[in-house]
Order: structure tokens, then sequence, then C-alpha cells
């Protein structure tokens, strides 16, 4: 049975991404697309709006710059929501404290989500609805355009990479809104309520009355796994029965989880060749099987974990979400074994085995650049990306996104301790557990995945600021590095010749794959070995 | 090699330069990896030397802070040996070039008499004489007379070029008949050796590209080997392990790549080493790594190709003679040519066994030499005196007559002076009318399209038949370039011979594209279209003509016998004027890579056992579970850090040799080279430092109890 919902997930999710990679791939080149007429009409009545030319070109400064300036606008929206929601309609309530309000804002604008309040009691139905689900739009399709902008890099020469405004019209007016819209009824067919009343009372056995809290989680619930965003409509998020009712519920979230970040190397193939495309796909699914592989190599549980979905319903949706960066959960992490934990941090460590929507494939692509390098010197070459030298600021600016991962996980730990901030809230003594639950926050906040332990806990200032600081820096910090190697790729003269080793094939995927693994685990293997390995 | 090092080793300028080199401010400055490793050193002998040192984080004895700062500081010795010995090794090589840097004599004319100087004291304005055989000491005009100059070491046009007054002339070329008068120019070339010294001195030479690459990429790794050893501090610390100092500097400078950050100034200094030995001097370390990438080689045929000098391969008979007789013609025709084609003609007849039976009238003939005038050499004997006849009637009878021999015969006998010609089928036909011309034009193009060319054999007025002359290919070119055709890389021929000619060369040697009857600005033209698509190109030239190619192509190899503009524009200059050198110049740039590449996989492949060697050491007693990690069952904590850092260290001038010699490189598929090189250095960088440090621990754990 474990298998055939293995296979449902994994079959179910690469058959859809087949689907939108293709589509997406229409989409960076701006080819035509089903029901180009109709969508277009709507998207030019939007430029008009907003006032964009649709045809004007950005370079990578300008296309960052937009990006960045979009999203401060949409988490200052949410900061003022969260802030002033005790004036705002549909069940009001007290307004967020600064600092928890300015990591809401920032862990949501940053496709993170990580939550530092319980959704259910401490926001409105207007924060939850209006607030944090439009910056769960904002978020992905940021992160996806990035990419788009990325990937056009290397195919495009010399006229920059496309207009953020556009692209983030499109992915969130024709791809994320009608996927989540589905989505949303198919959840809500499968018991996920969706509805503005603040709660339901309803009669229990014994005769007495309760109030269970109820709001529109279906569409909350749609675009928060599809969009790599993870905060749930309740505390409990996917552990909730309202959120995740059933096991079908639970393997259809999963494959919404991965879809979208599967499908950009699907894109990717279309673009730049199918092999390319299928390695890269390869490599993210051989990351992917050993975090699957940690997560069902123990019994989780039973304790923490939700009886509907076990040890393997609870593993699989645990690796998938964190896998993809979702970071939701059905299940606490508490009760999840010390094999699945780590392979959890492995894939917060490496983001893009497959990553987050968009910001996953930049990733992978920075591994290959890298991978490349090396490759290249070992055959007596100057290495090379598709037929493009690369060139040492390439690699300078490579090497700092892979120098800014651990530096924004290690060293707020540190501070955490120094601070006594950890001690604080997990107790005088510190073991591998708690070590474990530090090293968790902050390594979810810089991958920007949003799982956590700690939770309502961490609600003081030195966890809100400092972990929104390091989603901030752990999103914006790469984005705009990995922008910048794409934005001089796009100047470089592409050639015809010959790759010196091929860019696809068994080959390129094992070393790709083996790079991945060892770049990671060097870095990281004594924290794990000190954290959840000594659990 | 031993030897080699050994002397190295006594070499006092190295020694001295190895240890100057530990200054910090240096390392800061070169090498961060090392830097660090210094500053590490600091660190533990400053903890084992100040009294009363009782810190946190300090919990070993003294003798073990000691032990291990001295083998951080061995680690450093040995990375600026290494490249100091590879400088020294550079040093010697230009010292010795210095000596055998030749200069031509020149004949200066100083009032009209002749005197003899060297060739780098002439001045612009000097007028000296050349004579036949001579090479023109520098570019310059013809002031008075004229002559073939061989200019093929320029040009690659094997014909002799014919230069009269006013005519330019290059320096380096060879005046191959009669004498002229030249006027220097130009000034004296500067010498590529005092650029080869600034090369080798590190301090001046430019990193390459991928090296600046490498170099950020290591610093980035140690950085974040910084970031993860630095914070373990605080994360053990608040865990309750008793972390110690010594053990995480030990951790640090272990995981750091401190193996290709020690290497990585040898190896780039030891390629253009390399390549010095084999007297080849570059001007750019950029133009040997272009070498490496390199996909299109555009050859000329004469010289690189070919021998450059024709060697005759056949004889052609007219209709009415045999092989026998034009070969008898031939051979006296080329008696008194000392030519290498006339030579070259004697052996081709020597070969067949075929020697004219009037020897005695050819060894006493008058030489008709070669004029620019007439255009033909041979000889001319007139009739004997009847007493040498009686004594050649004896030896006659031995050999057999042909109609050759039998016309010579009849010649004499009617008293007539016997003329024996060769030259160009034109000018052979001027003075020989005696021939059915359409049959003689028909053979010569026959040779043209076998790729020779045809000179015209006359005794007196008719043409007995054609000599074969052809550029004949170099030994084991046919080798080299298909050693270059598996790694990938096209050959372009250019030549200025007609299309046939080349055509014939090109099969020969198995050259994929040919430019024939090319004019000078073609190879121009072909390197910036063939950039254009993306291809790295290579080229060889020699003339003033080449400069501009040569410039714009990725590497350009000048021949030391080239003209200075040649010389200027490439980025690398062959003292022995060896074209086909350049195959070596493309296999050294992949070396340089490949070992580089090579040793920074094996560097980060060694992090694996010894996270393996050290963490348990680190854990271990504080945390029974980390048992599970401790693979490698070392003798102590302290032997574990000890032996690692050892093993750090040892590896370093074991791999001196490799860095100097480069990693093995054979012409083959780029992934099989690939698998070849992971295969030995990844996965044999991964297991060696748990073998090497487990040894190395069995060692120590006698001594320490």
């Amino acid at each position: 049975m474990d298998i055939v919902i293995l296979l449902v997930v994994l079959v179910g999710s690469l058959g859809l991404a087949v689907v939108f990679g293709r589509y997406i791939a229409r989409m960076i080149i701006y080819e035509k697309r089903p029901l180009e007429k109709t969508l277009g009409r709507v998207e030019n009545g939007f430029y008009k709006i907003i006032g964009v030319d649709k045809y004007e070109q950005m370079t990578w400064k300008q296309y960052t710059l937009a990006l960045i300036v979009t999203n401060a606008i949409a988490a200052g929206f949410l900061l003022a929501v969260l802030i002033y929601q005790n004036n705002l309609p549909l069940s009001p309530k007290p307004g967020l404290s600064l600092d928890l309000a300015f990591n809401t804002a920032a862990s949501f604008v940053t496709n993170t989500n990580l939550q530092h309040y319980a959704g259910d009691q401490q926001l409105s139905i207007f924060s939850q609805m209006v607030g944090l689900t439009f910056l769960m739009f904002v978020a992905p399709a940021s992160g996806m355009a990035a990419a788009f902008a990325f990937i056009r890099g290397f195919i495009r020469k010399e006229f920059g990479l496309g207009n953020f405004y556009v692209d983030f019209t499109r992915i969130i007016l024709t791809l994320l809104l009608p996927i989540a819209f589905f989505s949303a009824l198919l959840l809500l067919f499968l018991g996920a309520p969706q509805t503005l009343d603040p709660t339901i009372t309803v009669g229990t056995l014994q005769g007495g009355n309760q109030t269970i809290t109820i709001g529109p989680v279906a569409s909350l619930e749609s675009i928060k796994d599809l969009g790599s965003n993870g905060g749930g409509f309740f505390g409990a998020n996917s552990a909730h029965p309202f959120e995740n009712p059933t096991g079908v519920s639970n393997v259809f979230e999963c494959i919404l989880m991965l879809v979208i970040p599967l499908s950009f190397p699907v894109a990717y193939g279309h673009l730049l060749g199918k092999g390319r495309g299928i390695s890269i796909l390869a490599a993210m699914l051989i990351g992917f099987g050993v975090m699957l592989a940690l997560g069902f190599s123990e019994q989780s549980g039973p304790t923490g974990l939700e009886t509907r979905f076990g040890s393997f319903g609870s593993a699989l949706f645990q690796e998938s979400s964190i896998a993809t960066n979702t970071g939701s959960a059905n299940a606490s992490l508490t009760g999840m074994s010390p094999n699945a934990v780590i392979g959890l941090f492995l894939g917060m460590f490496v983001q893009a085995i497959p990553g987050a929507d968009g910001a996953g494939m930049m990733m992978m692509i920075i591994f290959v650049i890298l991978t490349l390098f090396l490759v290249g010197l070992m055959v007596g070459k100057t290495p090379e990306f598709m037929s493009m030298k690369i060139s040492p600021r390439d690699v300078k600016l490579a090497a700092f996104v892979f120098l800014i991962h651990p530096a924004l996980i290690l060293v707020p730990s540190v501070l955490a301790y120094t601070t006594e901030s950890a001690q604080s809230i997990l107790g005088e003594q510190t073991t591998p557990a708690t070590f474990t639950q530090v090293l968790y926050e902050y390594s979810s906040a810089a991958a920007n995945n949003g799982s956590d332990y700690l939770g309502t806990s961490a609600n003081t200032p030195f966890w809100n600021w400092s972990t929104m600081a390091v989603m901030l820096l752990g999103r914006y910090a790469p984005f705009v590095l990995m922008l910048a190697i794409a934005g001089s790729f796009t100047l470089r003269d592409r050639k015809e010749v010959v790759e010196p080793i091929k860019t696809s094939g068994f080959l390129f995927v094992g070393v790709l794959s083996i790079m991945v693994f060892v770049l990671t685990v060097l870095t990281f293997f004594p924290f794990l070995i000190m954290g959840p390995f000594s659990m | 090699m031993a030897t080699k090092l050994k002397q190295a080793i006594f070499d006092k300028r190295m020694l001295g330069d190895s240890v100057t080199k530990l200054s910090p401010l240096y390392l800061a400055k070169k090498s961060p990896v090392m830097f660090t490793v210094e500053v590490g050193f600091f660190l533990l002998l400053a903890i084992g030397l100040l009294p009363n040192m009782s810190l946190e984080f300090v919990n070993e004895n003294r003798i073990f802070y000691i032990e291990s700062a001295i083998i951080l500081i061995v680690t450093v010795w040995f990375a600026t040996f290494s490249e100091s010995l590879s400088e020294s090794q550079a040093r010697a090589k230009v010292d010795s070039l210095r000596n055998l840097e030749k200069e031509v004599l020149a004949k200066k004319l100083v009032d009209g008499k002749e005197v003899l100087v060297n060739s780098a004291n002439l001045k612009v304005g000097d007028r000296v004489r050349v004579y036949a055989g001579e090479i023109i000491p520098r570019d310059g005009i013809v002031h008075q007379g004229r002559a073939f100059i061989d200019e093929s070491m320029m040009t690659g046009e094997s014909n002799p070029a014919f230069k009269e007054k006013d005519n330019p002339v290059l320096g380096g070329t060879k005046v191959a008949n009669d004498s002229i008068i030249i006027e220097i120019t130009s000034e004296a070339g500067k010498s590529f050796l005092d650029e080869m010294v600034g090369l080798i001195e590190s301090a001046k030479r430019p990193k390459t590209k991928n090296e600046i690459a490498l170099t950020i990429l290591l610093a980035g790794l140690s950085l974040i080997f910084i970031i993860v050893v630095g914070t373990m501090l605080f994360f053990g610390y608040y865990l309750g392990y008793h972390m110690d100092i010594s053990i995480l500097v030990a951790l640090l400078v272990a995981l750091m790549p401190t193996t290709i950050g020690a290497l990585l100034p040898a190896i780039g200094v030891a390629g253009i080493n390399r390549l010095a030995r084999d007297n080849i001097i570059v001007k750019s370390g950029k133009g040997v790594e272009a070498a490496g990438d390199c996909d299109i080689l555009i050859l000329d045929k004469t010289g690189t190709i070919t021998e450059g000098a024709r060697r005759a391969i056949a004889f052609v008979p007219m209709e009415k003679f045999t092989d026998e007789d034009i070969a008898q013609a031939a051979y006296a025709a080329s008696f008194s040519d000392h030519t290498h084609e006339g030579t070259s003609i004697i052996e081709l007849a020597n070969e067949k066994k075929i020697e004219p039976p009037f020897m005695m009238e050819i060894m006493t003939g008058k030489p008709v030499e070669f004029s620019s005038e007439t255009r033909f050499s041979g000889i001319e004997f007139s009739p004997k005196k009847k007493l040498s006849t009686t004594q050649d009637q004896t030896l006659k009878s031995t050999l057999p007559r042909t109609r050759v021999s039998a016309k010579v015969e009849e010649l004499e006998e009617s008293n007539t002076p016997v003329k024996i010609l060769k030259g160009s089928v034109e000018a052979i036909l001027k003075i020989a009318t005696n021939v059915n011309e359409p049959e003689l034009r028909w053979k010569a193009q026959e040779v043209s399209k076998s790729g020779g060319t045809p000179l015209a054999v006359a005794v007196n007025d008719e043409i007995i038949g054609l000599i074969s002359l052809k550029d004949t290919l170099k030994k084991d070119i046919r080798t080299k370039l298909d050693e270059v055709h598996v790694a990938g890389i096209t050959t372009v021929m250019i030549t200025g011979d007609n299309l046939l000619t080349a055509q014939v060369i090109a099969r020969e040697a198995n050259i994929d594209q040919i430019i024939a009857e090319a004019k000078p600005t073609d190879k121009l033209n072909r390197v910036v279209e063939e950039q254009l698509k993306g291809h790295v190109v290579g080229m060889i030239g020699d003339g003033t003509n080449d400069a501009p190619a040569l410039a714009k192509a990725d590497i350009g190899l000048a021949m030391n016998r080239g003209t200075a503009a040649a010389r200027e524009a490439a980025n690398m200059v062959d003292l022995d004027s060896d074209p086909s050198k350049i195959l070596k110049v493309i296999k050294l740039g992949k070396q340089l890579l490949m070992t580089r590449g090579a040793i920074t996989t094996f560097s980060i492949a060694n992090d694996v056992a010894k996270y393996f060697a050290i963490l348990p050491a680190m854990f271990m007693k504080d945390n029974p579970k980390m048992e599970v990690l401790n693979v490698m069952q070392l003798h102590s904590p302290e032997s574990a850090v000890l032996s690692t850092l050892i093993f750090n260290a040892i590896v370093i001038p074991m791999l001196i040799p490799l860095s100097l010699k480069g990693v093995k490189y054979k012409p083959e598929l780029p992934e099989r080279t690939f698998i070849k090189n992971m295969m030995m250095y990844g996965v044999g960088g991964v297991v060696l430092p748990f073998a090497g440090i487990k040894a190395i621990d069995l060692l120590l754990s006698v001594f320490m109890r």
C-alpha cells in the first residue's frame, strides 16, 4: 500500500510537471499559450491599470529591483494589515506586536511562512484571506519570475532578462490562480471547509456545545502547497483535519507541493535541450529519493503523528514539504525519527532537490555551474556552461551563494545561544534535541522553508527579528547574486561548439548528484552529528 | 627527478626564498588558505609557550600544542617550498637560455670593407653583405645586387623569392644564391628572455582567469569551513563537550583545501617552466591556458606539416627514355648542386642504384651555377683526351649502356661540349627544344597533381625527363595530427600551393580543411571567422604578414627565426622554430588545467576521511553515541589529530612531482579522461587518507605508548 501511495505521488507530480513544464517553457520565452487571446486581453487590462509597458525588457539590475520593490510593497501591505487587523473587517482580532508583524510579513513575502503565531487564534479572517493569501501568490510568483529571468539569461543574447511585471502578472493570473482555484475545489470536495464564518458551533456527543474555528481554509490550503508557501490556516498546519482531511488529501497535497518545482526542469529541458532537462530532473529526484529513504528508514512517532497518516504518510508528506521548501507539516517535528529529521535538514541545506518554486531550479543551476567548473578543469578545458565560458566572476558569485547559506544558519544559531535566547525558551540545559530545534529554526528561515519546531514559543523579539533578517537575506541575497550571474551570461557569446563533457546523461547526473551531496555534507556534517544524530 | 630534487634542495637561494615566503604579509596576499594555516600556527604556538594559559578551551598538555604548531608551520613551509622549487627551476632554465642565445655574425660594410660584427650590434642604416647560404641578420631592404631568397621559414612559400634593389628582405631568411648588400631598417628586437624572467618572478606573474576562479572558489570553501569550525566551538561548548582549540584548529586546517592551496602557485610556474624546457618562451600564462581549449588549429603547410625543403621523390622519363636515363642525367645535373634539393636527387638515384657511366667526366666537369637570370643549374664538360677514353672503355663495358650514356658518348665523339642541366620546366624549355612539348606539359601536370613540383632535365638541347620534387611530410607529423584529432581539434592547413597539391598533402597528413593559394590576409580572416563561431584558435606564424593573425589568435606561437613583428604579436615564441611544437603547447595547456582540477578534487575528497578522523577525537569522550563514527579506530584523540595534520602536511611534498610534471594527458574522449581522473583523484582522494592517517597513527602510537 505504502509503495502504491509513493508511486501515486511521484507519477502524479511528474505527470503534471510534464504538462505544466511545457506551459512554463512557453511562458519563459513568451510563446503562445492556450487561450492566448483571452489571457492576453485580461493581462493587457492589468498592465494598463498598473501602468506597465509590457514590451519593455529589463537588465538584471532593473529586474531585481522591480522584484524587490514589488515584494517590499506587498510586505508593507501585509505588515499594515497585521498591525491594524483590529480595525479591519471579518472577525477582527488584536493587532500583532511590531516584531511579530515584521517577522510574519518577511516570512510570507520571502515564501518562507515561518509562523511564530497560531493562525486560527491570533489572526482575523481578513488577515488570513486577504493578507496572507495574497502574499502566498506574490512570493512564489516572484520566485518563479526570478527563475524565468535566470533561465532567459542562458537562452537570450543581449536583450535583457524579460519584464518582471509581465512575468509576475502572468504567473499569478494564468498559472497559480487557475491551479489554485481547481485545487481548492478539489480540497473542498475532499472535506476542507471554505467559509467566511470564523467559527461554527456543534453539539458534542455528550450533549454540550463546542465552538470550532473555521474559515476559508480550502483556498488558503491550495496555494499554500502549490506555491511552496507552507503557512497553515491553523497552528497545527496540515495535521489539522480541516487542512488535510484524509489520506487522499494527504497525497493530493504532496503532489501539489511537488508539481511546480518539478515542472521547472521540464521547462528547462524544452528550452535548452531535452537531455539537459531530464538530467537536472534526475539529479533533483535522486536528492529527493535520499530524503525519502531517510524518512522511511526509521519508524517515526507514534507520539506527535496523526494516526490518519501514520509513520509512512507523515514521512512522505514531511519530506515532500521540506524538499520543496514548502514547510507545511502534517505531523509534529518532534514526532519524526532522527533519520527523518536528517533528511529534512538535507532538503533545507541543499535547497534544490527540487527546492521551492523557481528558487530550487536556480539553486540547482548554480550547482551545475560549480560542477562544470570542476569537471572542466579535470578534462583540461576552460569550464563552460551552455558553451559559454564560466568566468571568475561567476565563480565568485556562485561561491557567495554557497557561503551565505551556512553563514545565515550557523552564525545566528550561535547568537541565539550566546544571548541566552535559545536557553530561555528551550531550557538551560542544551541537549542534542534542543540544539536540533535551534539549528532547524535558522535552517528553515535561511532556506525559506518555514517549518519549525519552535512555533509560537519563538514569538520573542530576538527570535522574531533574527529570523526575519535571516529570511530576508536568505531570499534576496542569493536572488541578487543569481540574477547577476544570469545578467552576465546573457551578454556572453553563444557558441556552436561541442561541450567537452555533455551536460546530460548518466555521467553528468552522477557527478552533479555527488557534487551536491559532497558540498552540502562537508559543510553541515558536524552539526548533523551534534544535533539529530545524537538525539 | 630524484637528483633534480636533491640539487634543488641544496640550492641556497631557493631555500632562502621558501623561508622568506613564510612571511604572513606575503601569504595573506598570495595564498589566503596558507595564511589561515599560519594564523593557526601562531595561535597554537602562543598557547603552547605562554605561561599559565588555562582557558575554557585549552585542555591538552603544552607539548601537544607545540607539536601541532610545528606540523602547521611545516605545512606552510612545504607550500612555499614547492613554489620556490618551481621558480628555481625556471630560473635555471632562463640562465641556460641566456647562454644559448645565438647571434649571427654579420659582414658589415665599413668604408667598402667587410667587418665582422655581431648582429645585435647592427644599427638602422648599417649595410651588410650577405652571401649565398648565409642568414640575413635583420629586416632590411636590398641596397645592391639581386638574389633568390629562401623565405620559406617566414612566409611558408617554398619557392625562393626573387629580390632586387629596394625590395624588402626579412631578418632570418636565407640568401639562396649570389650575394646582396642589405641596408638594415629595423631596431634590434626586444629580448623575450626579459619577459620570461618577469613571468617566473611570481609577484609579477599575472594569474590566469581559471587560476583566479579557482582561488576564489578555494577562498570561499575556506571561509565556509572557518564559519563551520568557528561555530562548532560554541555549539560544542553549550552541548557540554570539552572543546579544545587545538582540535578545532586541526579540523579547520584539515578541512581547508590546503593541498591545492599550497601547490597552486607551483603548478602555474611549472607550466611555463616545462614549456621553457622545450625552448618555448611564454609571454603570458593566458596563452598557455587558452591552449588547453584550442579546438581549431591553423597550420602552415611548409615547415609545419612538411619539411619545408623539397626532396626528389621520383624520376619521370620522357617517352623515348627510361628511368635510368633520366636518373643518370639528373645525377649528373645535380652533382655539383649541394642544396638540399640537389643532394636529395643524388640520394634518390643512389637508392635506385643508378649511377651514370660517365662519372669521370662528371667529376672533372665544370659546374653550371644557378643564377637568377638563367634559372637552371647543372654541369658542363668538354670532350676528353684519348687517354681517359681508353680507361673509360673498360668501365663502360661493365655498365649497361643507356640512351643517355650513348648520347653523351656520341656528343663527345663529335667533339661537342656536353651540358647537362636541370631547372624549372619553363627555364629548360627555353634552351632545350628537342622535346614533345605536349607530353612534357602533361607529365609536369601529373607531377603537380601528385603534390610535387616538376624539374626538367636536359642534355644539351634534348629534354630527358622530369624530376618530381616534393615537400615531404615531417616525420611523425601524421601521428601527431592523429592525436590532435582524437583530442577533438580541427586542423586547417594554409598554403600558397595550388589546390591540387594542397589536397594531396592534406590527405597524406590527415588534415581536415585547407586554404589553398592563400593570400597573406587569409590567415587573419580565417582566425576571426573561427573565433566568431566560438572556436579557440591556435596558429603558428613567423612572417610579418602573420603578425595580425598571431595577435588575434588565442594561441599564437611565433618562430624565433621569424620577424620581430611576428614575435611581438604572438603570445609565445619557439626558440627552435619548430612549428609542430604547438601541439606540445596544447597538451601542456590541458595538463595545467587538469593538474589543478585533479589536486582540487583530491583536496576536497580528502575531507571525508578527515572528518572521520577528527570528529570522534573531538566528541567521543563526552558522547558514546559517536562511537559509530569511529570507523578508523585511531589510537587516541591526540594521535588522531597529529596523524591527520601530519598526513595533511606530507601530502604536499608528495604531490610536488605531480604538480611540476602535470597530470598525465592522453588524447582521448573527454568523458574517458574525466572518469579516469575522477577515479584516481576523487575516489583515490577519499580512500588514501583513510589508509594514510591510519598508518601514521599506528606509527605514532608506538611513541605515544
